[in-house]
Order: C-alpha cells, then structure tokens, then sequence
C-alpha cells in the first residue's frame, strides 16, 4: 500500500480542485468570458480601517461629519470631485467658474435634476445652507464670507481673498450639499443625493445602504446594497473577516498586510501612491517649549525619517517628509534639505537653554492607520538619541478629534494636545494653508515668518498661472524647512485589498473620494 | 424561611448601596474628581484656574462631594447615570444595548456550559481514576489554562478561515435582535464556552468525588439503592449546593471578562464599550459599567443564596 503523505495529499488536493473547477466552468461557463460587461445588483461588504474621527451617538450617527466611514461620496455629492490624479472636476455643479480675475467671487451652477432621496430636487437654497453650516463647522470653509442663491440654480460664493484653486474647497469630504435645514437640524437624517441612501446605522460601528434608484448618474450605481464595517485598530479582525468571506475588500491594510495579500490568487491589492502622512502638530500657547523656534528645529533634526520609511512602510511603500502638508507625488513638492542630524539637534537644544536634552510633554497619537503604533515608536526611539524625551499615549479613534483640538479657545486656556494626526492627500492651496496661524495642525504659528509665508499663499492664490504658482509653493516650503511650526517625517502608501470578483474599484489618494458608483460584483 | 429570603434581600440591596458609594468615591473623589480624570497631565498645568473652575461648575463638580453622593445615588435609582462628557449623549442610551448584548452572550455560555459541564463532572466522579476521569482531569486542566484570546484566535483559523462555517468578526449591529447576534456568536459563545465547561465541571468533579465518598452514599449503596439512583438523585444535589456559590460567582464575572472576546470578535458588548469609555475618559460611562458588573454580581449572588436555601434546610434556620 502506498504511503499517504503530504506529496500524496497535495496531488490528490490539487487534482480534486482542478477537477472540480473543470466542472465549475462546464456547468456554468467560463467567468473569464463573464468579465467584460458591468453586472448589476449584489452587496458589497467592507471594512474600514480609517474610518470616521468624530465620535457619533444615536442622534447623529447619519450626519456627514459623524457617519462610521469619512467617504461621504456614498450618500452625498459635492459639488465638485477630486480625481484619482487629483485634478477637479464637475459633480452636483455644472459650472463652476471665477466672476473676475480676482478670484474671490465664484459662480457654482447647479446640474438641473440632482434629487435627494427624499425625491426633492436641489437648488442654490440647499447648497446656500448648508454651506452656511460648513463655514462654521469646517475648517476649509471658513474662507467663504457670503453665500447667496442668484437663481434656482446658481449660487455665488464670496471668499474673503482670491483663490484659483477654490473648486478643491467644493470637493472636501465635509462639503456636501444637504437638503436646507437650519443650523441644529442640517443633515441629522442622513438625506443626501449621493449613490446610496443609509437604510441603518450604528453609531461608530457600521452603515447599511441601498442603491438610490434616483440617482443622477443615470444607470448607476450597479451595487444594490453596501456595507461598511468600522475595524479602526482591528486589521486582523477585518482581514479575518475578508478570508472567511464576510468582507468583501478591506480598505487602508498597511504595508504589510499588502505584500502578504499580494502574493494570494484569491485576492487583489489596490495602491493610491502618495497617500498619507502623519502631522505632529507642536502646540505654541504660553509656556510652550515648542515657542523656541530651536527647539521645533532641533526635533525635526532629530527624527530619523528613514527609519520610520523602513519600519512603519517596509521601504518602498514609504517617502520621507519635508513639514509641509505636502505629499512626495505632488509635482509642487521640495525635499528637504540637511537629513538627520544629531549633533546640530543637541547644538541647538543647547543653545535654546537645554545642554543636557529636554523633556516634552506627552505625545498622542491614534491608530487612524494600522502602521501608526510602529511609527510614532520610532519618532520617540530616534527623538531620544538627540536627548529629546516624551511618552507616547495612545488615544482611540472614537472622539480623536475633539479630544486632539479641545475647543482650542486660547482666551480660555484651551489648548489643543502635542498630538499628531493623519494628512491625506490634497491640492498645495489646501495643503499649504494648513499651516496658517488660525489652524490647530500648525500650533497656532505666529510671528513674520508665517506673515510672509500667508502673504506668499494669498499671492500665490490670485495666481492663475500653474507655474509661478509652483514656484510660490517652493519659497513657502523653504519658510517651513527653517521655521518648522509642525513636523510631518514621513507618509507612505495606501492599499485597499479586494476578492477578485469586485471590479472596477481603484483606490484612491484620497480614501474620502473613492466613488462606488461603477463598483461591480462578477 | 421568608424572614431568611428577606434577610438576603435587604443584605443585597444594602451591599448595592455601598458598591455605588464606592464607584463614585473611587471615581470622582480619589484622587481627583471627573474632570481631573477626564484632561491630561499637561492640559490640567497649562489650564488657568479660574477656566478649570469654571469646567468644574458647568460639571457640577463645585458642589459638595455628600451632595454629588446624594445626586449620583438618586440617579441610580432612576436609572439616570448623567450624560458623557464629551458628546453630551445620555449614559444610559450608551451603556443599555452594549449590557444587554453581554449578558445575551454570558447567559448563552452559562445555558451550555452547566449542562455539559455536569455530564463531565459526573462521569469524571463516576469513573475516579480510571481512563474517562483522567481524560476529562487533562482537559479541564488544557481547557481552563489556555487564555480565551488564543482559544478564540484558533477558532477563528479553524471554522472561519480554513472551513468558512462560521463568521470571523460579528456585523451585527448593536441594537440588532436578541437572536440575530446569537446567530452571528457561535465562535465567541464557544471560545468562552471551553473555559467555563473546563472550571464548572472542575468544581463539579471535586464536589461529586466528595459526595460519593461519603458516608450516607455507602450506606444506600449497601441497601442495594441502584447507582443510577445514587449519583443523580443523591450524590449529585449534595454536590451542587457547595457548587452554586463558586458557579454564581464565575457567572458574574463573566459578563465583566468577556472584554478580550468581545475585542477578537468585535462584539458589541459590554467589554468594547468599557474599553471605549476608559481610553476615552468617559467616567459617567466608565460608574454605569461598574456599576452594572456589580449589579449583577450581587443578584447573581442572592440567586445563589435563595438556591442553596431552597436546596439545603440547614441553612433556613
């Protein structure tokens, strides 16, 4: 008799299989010959491992601010859309265009036809409202001064200085059109016009959504039903969830996982090259050690940037960071100058008055990304070999950023934490005026330096030309090498993984504009 | 006997009192009160005093710590534990579907952990020393030993991964129907199930080994009583009254360890919620939970107390 041993078994697997998808193909046809045409209807199930940082409870679980994953494209539209190549383009709005070339006064036009879920048709009045509410509630909005219907569909936005690059404003994850409602009430039903209306939702936990036949992109979208899965802090849980087939892709896995997957038939690995960073925002209010430009210097020194590349990305997924906003793929990007340096971080410790290294106060952080726990270890790890000395706490997602920002009133001594957060991927006039004096991320910088820096942006802004406006954000990156108001050492690439039968779903830079509307099931 | 069954009553409700005392002292008076808890080390030096005392006020934390008491324990009683700190939503709208969840998943284990580990502990007693007792001595101790978090790791790998049976990770939502996120547990039901068989039947055992080496069991079975007869209708009520005790304790505890199975499976218990509301600081979250472990810690004693004085009439007098 002959011995059955792991040879024998895996022949006997291997032949068993191929008989049985020979069969498969017999019975049902080739899938291969399936592939080319879109199929309508099915569920797609994923997990999110970046999901929503606002913590949300019943009674607002269905706002765009508070919904379980920050990709709002599901239920709402903006007015504009940032592509994968992150370029604009036109979604609610038809036209979008400057009055003058001042570029402080713009003209949106509405798409004729857009209809919420509750079947009502929206107008200037709808886009009016509830930008009245972004520009109090989210930061990029706060440049709009006035909004104003001018007719049933056209709206004018008046900017409190030009800005060529405002049809990205449109297109932020918190810019979407709700239904009009007053201020307390705005978007608390979950009712957009996006592709998918919320059937259930569980606050912090997941979303249920079905397709909105009503939709304006006629014949789309193709899924009936999609799911989303909050598992921040969780990868293992999702990726078990995606093996045992009750996920259908999860989004944002880390290097790691991506190069595991990468090698397995079942399943396909999607890249957005760029993708994020972290932000190490350094508190500047009263008392802050952080005042001493030095010491701000001597910590960006001190970092060994690399090393994170190496660790928190596995080297090829990973770039280093030049303390902008900035990504590495973003064509207006400059390195920075002068690497690691530890005895010029110990030098100008010293001269900042801390001969023997200097004890800063806690750093928190919040597992926004699975590789996030591994880096900020090695900011802290390399931080102490210049003899900069901090803790790290670790803070959950849920709530992160109230807990991250305070009411950040100074007046009151409300200051925001030595904390760091997650960058995505935008346009240099947002990315760059994220630094601005009046915004947490750059720990409230002041001084001339950032008066000229903010004077470089408003120039740049009125700017038509792409070209001189490159070399604007040139000089405005050389401000930040020497001033460095906040530290961002490194970013790396996202990755979603996917079962082979989900089709056209690309990744995107901005995990917040991934569209599901052509998203299909083979 | 009702003077008996009042007397635990009162003793219970009065235990209730001072762990509800306890959980607010140890929460907002040491050593400092919700609002210390609640800001970081740097935020508390960095803040000025006169906008620290005006967050105090605004939390009601200026008033006396007897009057917090008397407010926090009349809440209590109406089941009112106050709003969360950060997002102002009412602490029991939280805590109330993430209890009920825990005890869904607790009361599921206890359903088929006493059965099994009765069939256990009686046979292992029955066959003392011979093969089945030490297979079921060796598995207990395998059972009890191994933490839940790799028990549940190796099932996930087994019936979810490997052979799709079951589902890895639970979607059910948190106010979904009793039996619908029962149907979605049955690899966190049995990841817990394996420790509590391997402990129930372990006490079991001891208990029934115990019983059958007593006295009043020799003597039936000198009078031929058959041993059927012996070892359910006798030795085993004798074994189960020192039982009760260890076993309500060990259910008690269970819904306030189940944290790490309800973190590998992401179900929405209790434990995730506890997790949430410490990392979070959410100290009116963190009491309803203490206070609802305790809770049932307390009743689950007093359902044992009234068990053993309905099972064992030496203990009515």
């Amino acid at each position: 008799m002959p011995a059955f041993n792991r040879r024998t078994f895996m022949k006997t697997g291997l032949a068993g299989s191929a008989f049985l998808a020979s069969l498969d193909v017999a019975l049902l046809g080739s899938a291969g010959a399936q592939d080319g045409a879109p199929k309508k209807g099915g569920t797609l199930s994923y997990a999110q491992l970046s999901a929503n940082r606002r913590s949300a409870d019943a009674t607002n679980a269905r706002h765009p601010y508070f919904i379980v994953d920050a990709n709002t494209r599901l239920q709402w539209n903006c007015l504009t859309w940032v592509d994968e190549k992150l370029g604009w383009q036109l979604e609610a709005a038809s036209k979008v265009e400057p009055t003058d070339d001042k570029l402080n006064v713009w003209d949106v036009t509405l798409r004729e036809g857009v209809l919420f879920h509750n079947g009502r048709e929206m107008t200037s009045e709808d886009v009016a409202s509830s930008f009245a509410y972004h520009r109090l509630n989210a930061p990029f909005a706060r440049q709009i001064v006035k909004i104003e219907p001018v007719s049933k569909y056209v709206t004018r936005f008046t900017l409190e200085g030009g800005n060529a690059e405002f049809p990205y404003i449109l297109a932020e994850y918190n810019s979407v059109i709700m239904p009009a409602a007053d201020a307390k009430t705005i978007g608390m039903d979950g009712i957009g016009s996006g592709p998918f209306r919320i059937v259930a939702t569980d606050p912090n936990r997941s979303v249920i959504m079905e397709r909105f036949d009503g939709y304006w992109r006629k014949g789309l979208p193709l899924l009936d039903r999609v799911e989303v899965h909050n598992r921040e802090g969780q990868q293992e849980s999702a990726l078990n969830g995606l093996r045992s087939g009750q996920f259908d892709a999860v989004l944002n896995i880390d290097a790691r996982a991506a190069a595991q997957f990468a090698s397995d038939a079942a399943y396909d690995i999607e890249t957005a090259k760029g993708g994020y960073s972290f932000v190490i925002q350094l508190p500047k209010h009263p008392g802050s050690p952080f005042l001493d430009k030095r010491v701000r210097q001597a910590f960006a020194y001190a970092i060994d940037r690399d090393a994170i590349v190496r660790i928190a990305y596995g080297g090829k997924y990973g770039w280093v960071g030049n303390d902008s906003h900035l990504m590495v793929t973003d064509p207006a990007y400059v390195v920075r100058q002068g690497g690691r340096d530890i005895a010029r971080a110990r030098k100008l410790l010293a001269e900042a008055g801390y001969p023997n290294g200097i004890t800063l106060p806690t750093l928190y952080w919040s597992p926004q990304l699975p590789e996030a726990g591994r880096y900020f270890q090695v900011v802290q790890q390399s931080a102490k070999e210049a003899g900069i000395v901090f803790a790290i706490e670790e803070r959950p997602n849920d709530g992160y950023i109230q807990f991250r920002t305070g009411d950040n009133d100074l007046s009151k001594g409300n200051f925001h934490k030595f904390a760091m957060t997650a960058v995505g991927s935008r346009n240099p006039g947002i990315s760059l005026f994220r630094m601005r004096d009046a915004f947490v991320e750059s720990g409230h910088w002041r001084g001339p330096e950032h008066d000229q820096y903010i004077a470089l942006y408003r120039q740049a802004m009125v700017t038509p030309d792409a070209g001189k406006r490159k070399a604007i954000y040139a000089e405005m990156q050389k401000i930040l090498h020497e001033e460095v108001p906040a530290i961002l050492p490194a970013g790396g690439d996202t990755f979603l993984v996917k079962r082979k039968n989900i089709r056209n779903m690309p990744y995107h830079p901005q995990i917040w504009s991934i569209r599901f509307d052509e998203v299909w099931k083979a | 006997m009702l003077s008996a069954v009042l007397r635990r009553v009162f003793l219970s409700l009065l235990t209730l009192f001072f762990l509800a005392a306890f959980i607010f002292a140890a929460t907002e008076i040491l050593p400092g009160d919700a609002l210390d808890v609640t800001l970081s080390a740097d935020e508390m030096a960095m803040m000025p005093p006169e906008r620290l005392a005006e967050m105090k006020r605004d939390l009601g934390l200026d008033r006396p710590a007897v009057e917090r008491l008397g407010a926090f324990l009349l809440g209590v009683a109406q089941l009112d534990f106050g709003r969360t700190i950060i997002s102002r939503a009412p602490v029991v709208d939280i805590v109330a579907y993430p209890l009920r969840n825990s005890l869904l998943l607790a009361g599921a284990v206890i359903v088929t952990a006493l059965p099994l580990a009765l069939i256990l502990g009686v046979s292992a007693a029955r066959w003392y020393r011979r093969p089945l007792d030490n297979v079921v001595s060796t598995g207990v101790i395998v059972g009890y030993s191994v933490p839940e978090f790799v028990i549940g790791t190796f099932l996930v790998m087994l019936f979810a991964v490997t052979w799709p049976l079951f589902p890895a990770t639970i979607t059910a939502s948190t106010r979904d129907p009793a039996l619908t996120l029962l149907a979605a547990a049955p690899l966190p039901v049995a990841t817990i199930l394996i420790g509590s068989i391997a402990y129930l039947a372990r006490i079991l055992r001891v208990g029934m080994v115990d019983a059958l080496a007593s006295d009043f069991v020799e003597r039936l079975r000198l009078m031929g009583v058959p041993e059927w007869r012996v070892l359910l209708l006798h030795a085993l009520p004798a074994a189960v009254v020192p039982s009760l005790m260890a076993t309500a304790l060990y259910a008690a505890a269970l819904v306030s360890g189940i944290v790490v199975v309800e973190l590998v499976f992401a179900y929405p218990g209790l434990g995730q919620e506890l997790v949430r509301a410490v990392t979070r600081r959410e100290v009116h979250v963190i009491q309803a939970i203490a206070l609802a472990s305790a809770a049932i810690v307390v009743v689950f004693n007093l359902l044992a107390d009234l068990a053993i004085l309905a099972l064992d009439p030496r203990t009515r007098m």
